[in-house]
């Protein structure tokens, strides 16, 4: 099967788990308690405007129609108007997304180049004291989550030594123009290095405090597996033949125990999506987790809707990007599917 | 010239310029508010888009400053004909677009709130027959009946600038989508930026018929749904000027300590435990006074105190909160008396063994947990089970649409809509209203309904205060709530900013989120 075929394949079966997700989210958003036209207009609102509102936004339809014209109208990319923020949804969407992704993404790469040479470093000098602290600090990374660590930063980098910024993604004096909502390329694009090294100034809290768990489970799992591997024949041959402990870890311990981690930090990304919700509460981060809180709880169908599927979505790209990595790293794998 | 020289000579331009820019420097102003905010005054609802409303466009008469009632704003006088009311208008206001107010422009703002159906158009609905404009800077309000609390109302229908909606109307949609991102009104200040979760940049724009204080904010920041942490740590590095309401009273504590100055807006708002009276035992009076008699009003204020000067809320002597229409300074305030709950629950005809109370407070303030607790504590005394819940607004509001799904005890706080007691009481109590949260205790009385339609109606001044002070009778008797304590919204100022309008009694507006107009804000440092 060639790469082409297996990326087309992995498509066509990401469309159909999306038009699932798509299904199942319209009929639970409809489930939560509450009249959402009655919490968009307020309790003084009349019964004619709340039954107005109500006929507007199709709730008088049986579900099945409901769910048809939705259907319909996302066909034309019309994801209707939200009641959080009275604008289409689609706005809100291409608005906020950016900021959470590039949030996630840097918190993903700190997640990798923290997480993984902790784990080389713990697993290289295991039984030792760097081992146990290695194991210790990551014990306590995993089992706090992301709030309490964005609290504890703000508390520590913010509050007593005030060295980092904690609300919002740029400087407030610095205007970006917007192309694609991403700070660090459209800072560049702008040929703002100083506003590029600000937005790079404001991710650091927020995403250090949503990689934290990351971090201590992609270390502690490099760990364990590096440690079986150096058990293996190969390691001893390794160095009957003489090599460096460093050649040793880095060529024969590391690369092979990568793929485990790798597979669970493809995981941990869709966590990372999740967890951002407080972290962006706390550092004020206009992202799209937030935007996600405040449509359940206002009822908001079609911004629940959209936000969903978005986040569905960017789950499945990122899965399907390290399935990829995986198939490229383990011979045996791509071999298999070829095979298949 | 020697080197030395010229090194003075250049510090002094190096200092001269300096100061130069420090004069020039922007005066900021960061606030914030609960999200979201919403800026086409059409849709406005809560907090948040009263502070934007007022401060981007204007209305007909303002809530009366350091006193009750309204006093003119865009309206420089009126006359009342029955149910006519026809207002002259100030001639040289103009819009930020630089159009002039007119009549035409009443007439459209009335025309398009009234035609999108959201925000606070329920409050004209079913009261104005027409309104048309009788001259270039004379409207005229026909209403369908007298209807006494409607000068208050107004205060509620800020003026948009007809020219500057159409022209950005698409399909018929009054401007919707664009008015919920840019401004088109004469306030003092202008949408610079507007993220309705996020933040929205205010600029001031100057020639305003009202001189700004001194030292006026230029440019107004206002966040929304900051953190308590991150407010902390925020006016801790002097990167934030004025809280919100909503903190925890530990964390107005804290930046009390730290220097900051605490200040309260009373804004005619109640702390209401709604009762259920449509579901046992509650639909019974006597076990409803028995509730209310044996609530520790003393507790409650305890809990409300933040620290030895400043109190979110004070005692309520009834239903009305102080400066309202209706409002007798001359009662005794509420307070515990074991002895006549006991009475009361005498004669009540439910066992209170067999009729455990699920009493709610709202998951998303769970600062209210505490009085919730003390009933619990203090209604096991008198033989009640309670059984608390802490409900999601969506939630609630959904249990409170049907009398049977409600819980028995709901703690809410309600904000009069106007300046007119007609606007808190009649959405709360008059049985002619839809099951909302501010109607959730289901009351039904037919003398109250009497009196709060002759409120309606009746323009004499002692007589409305005679009529509103009847309706608090009976709801002081018939116990439809208990009246925990008025609420003092508290926000925490830093050093260098100075909020007249709170400050200072007599420069404060009696309704909730009328105080801040960013204008009359000084920002020093």
């Amino acid at each position: 099967m060639s790469i082409l075929n297996r990326f087309l394949g992995r498509l066509l079966s990401s469309m159909i788990v999306l038009i699932g997700v798509s299904m199942l989210i319209f009929f639970i958003a409809r489930i939560i308690p509450g009249d959402p036209a009655r919490i968009a207009l307020g309790p003084r609102a009349t019964e004619e405007q709340v039954t107005q509102m109500r006929e507007t936004l199709n709730l008088n339809e049986p579900i099945i129609v409901q769910y048809g014209l939705f259907m319909r109208d996302l066909a034309r990319g019309d994801l209707g108007i939200s009641l959080y923020s009275n604008r289409p949804v689609i706005t809100d969407l291409a608005e906020y997304l950016p900021a959470t992704l590039e949030l996630v993404l840097f918190a993903g790469v700190m997640m990798v180049a923290f997480g993984l040479p902790l784990g080389a470093l713990s697993a290289r000098y295991r039984g030792q004291w760097p081992d146990s602290l290695i194991r210790v600090i990551t014990l306590l990374t995993v089992s706090a989550p992301a709030f309490v660590w964005a609290v504890g930063l703000v508390l520590v980098f913010a509050y007593f030594t005030p060295l980092f910024p904690i609300t919002g993604r740029i400087s407030d004096a610095m205007t970006i123009p917007h192309v694609t909502g991403f700070l660090l390329i459209d800072t560049l694009a702008a040929g703002r290095f100083d506003g590029f090294l600000s937005a790079i100034h404001h991710l650091i809290l927020p995403a250090f405090a949503l990689s934290l768990s990351g971090i201590g489970q992609a270390a502690r799992l490099t760990r364990a597996n590096m440690i079986t591997t150096y058990e293996q024949p190969a390691i001893e041959m390794a160095q009957a033949y003489g090599f460096s402990e460093a050649r040793i870890a880095n060529r024969f311990a590391f690369k092979p125990s990568l793929i485990p981690s790798l597979t669970i930090i493809g995981l941990d990304f869709a966590a990372l999506l999740g967890n951002a919700f407080l972290v962006e509460v706390i550092f004020a981060w206009p992202g799209l987790s937030r935007y996600g809180v405040g449509v359940i709880l206002q009822k908001d169908l079609n911004a629940i809707v959209g936000t969903v599927l978005i986040i569905s979505a960017t789950f499945l790209i990122a899965n399907i990007i390290v399935d990829f990595l995986v198939s490229i790293l383990n011979p045996r794998i791509r071999l298999s599917e070829n095979r298949s | 010239m020697t080197s030395n020289a010229r090194l003075l000579a250049g510090t002094t331009i190096l200092a001269v310029s300096l100061s130069a820019m420090s004069a020039h420097a922007e005066r900021v102003l960061r606030a914030d508010e609960v999200a979201v905010g919403e800026i086409d005054p059409a849709k406005a609802t809560d907090y948040a888009d009263t502070v934007l409303a007022i401060n981007l466009y204007d209305t007909l008469v303002y809530p009366k400053q350091g006193g009750s009632g309204v006093q003119p704003h865009l309206a420089t006088d009126w006359t009342i004909d029955g149910a006519t009311y026809t207002f002259n208008l100030r001639q040289d206001v103009t819009f930020n677009s630089g159009n002039p107010l007119t009549a035409a422009d009443v007439v459209y703002s009335f025309e398009r709130m009234m035609a999108m159906g959201q925000g606070n158009s329920s409050l004209f609905a079913g009261v104005i027959d027409s309104v048309e404009a009788s001259g270039e800077y004379t409207v005229v309000f026909n209403l369908s009946s007298p209807f006494a609390p409607f000068l208050s109302t107004l205060i509620r229908m800020p003026i948009v600038d007809m020219a500057t909606v159409k022209a950005n109307e698409v399909d018929g949609d009054w401007a919707s989508t664009w008015m919920s991102q840019n401004s088109a009104g004469s306030g003092q200040y202008i949408v610079a930026s507007h993220d309705p979760q996020t933040e929205t940049v205010l600029t001031y724009e100057g020639d305003y018929f009202v001189e700004p204080a001194a030292s006026y904010p230029e440019t107004v920041r206002f966040s929304y749904g900051l953190e308590p942490s991150t407010v902390r740590a925020l006016m801790s590095r002097g990167e934030h000027d004025i809280t919100s309401q909503w903190l925890p009273p530990e964390v107005y504590a804290g930046l009390a300590k730290d220097g900051a100055t605490l200040l309260t807006e009373a804004g005619l708002t109640g702390e209401y435990f709604k009762l259920n009276t449509q579901r046992a035992p509650l639909d019974d009076v006597h076990c409803r006074r028995a509730l209310a008699y044996a609530f520790d009003y003393a507790t409650m204020g305890q809990l409300t105190q933040i620290n030895d000067e400043t109190s979110t809320g004070k005692p309520m002597s009834g239903a009305i909160p102080a400066g309202m229409v209706g409002y007798d300074a001359t009662k005794a305030v509420f307070a515990q008396d074991m002895a006549l709950a006991q009475e009361e629950l005498a004669k009540c005809a439910y066992d209170p063994s067999e009729y455990p109370l699920d009493v709610a407070f709202i998951a998303e303030t769970p600062a209210r947990e505490r009085g919730a607790l003390m009933m619990q504590a203090i209604y096991s005394q008198l033989g009640f089970s309670v059984e608390i819940s802490r409900t999601p607004w969506a939630l609630l509001t959904e249990q409170v649409t049907a009398p049977a799904t409600a819980p028995h005890v709901v703690e809410i706080a309600i904000s009069a809509a106007s300046p007119d007691t007609d606007s808190l009481l009649y959405a709360m109590y008059h049985s002619s209203q839809p099951p909302t949260w501010i109607s959730s205790s289901y009351f039904k009385n037919e003398a109250l309904d009497a009196l709060l339609d002759q409120g309606r109606v009746e323009t004499d001044a002692a007589a409305r205060e005679d009529i509103y002070g009847q309706a608090n009778d009976i709801l002081a008797s018939e116990v439809p709530d208990i009246f925990a304590y008025e609420l003092l919204s508290p926000f925490a100022v830093r050093e260098g900013v100075t909020y007249h309008n709170l400050a200072d009694p007599s420069r404060t507006y009696p309704v909730s989120g009328f105080n801040m107009r960013f204008a009359d804000i000084s920002v020093t440092e």
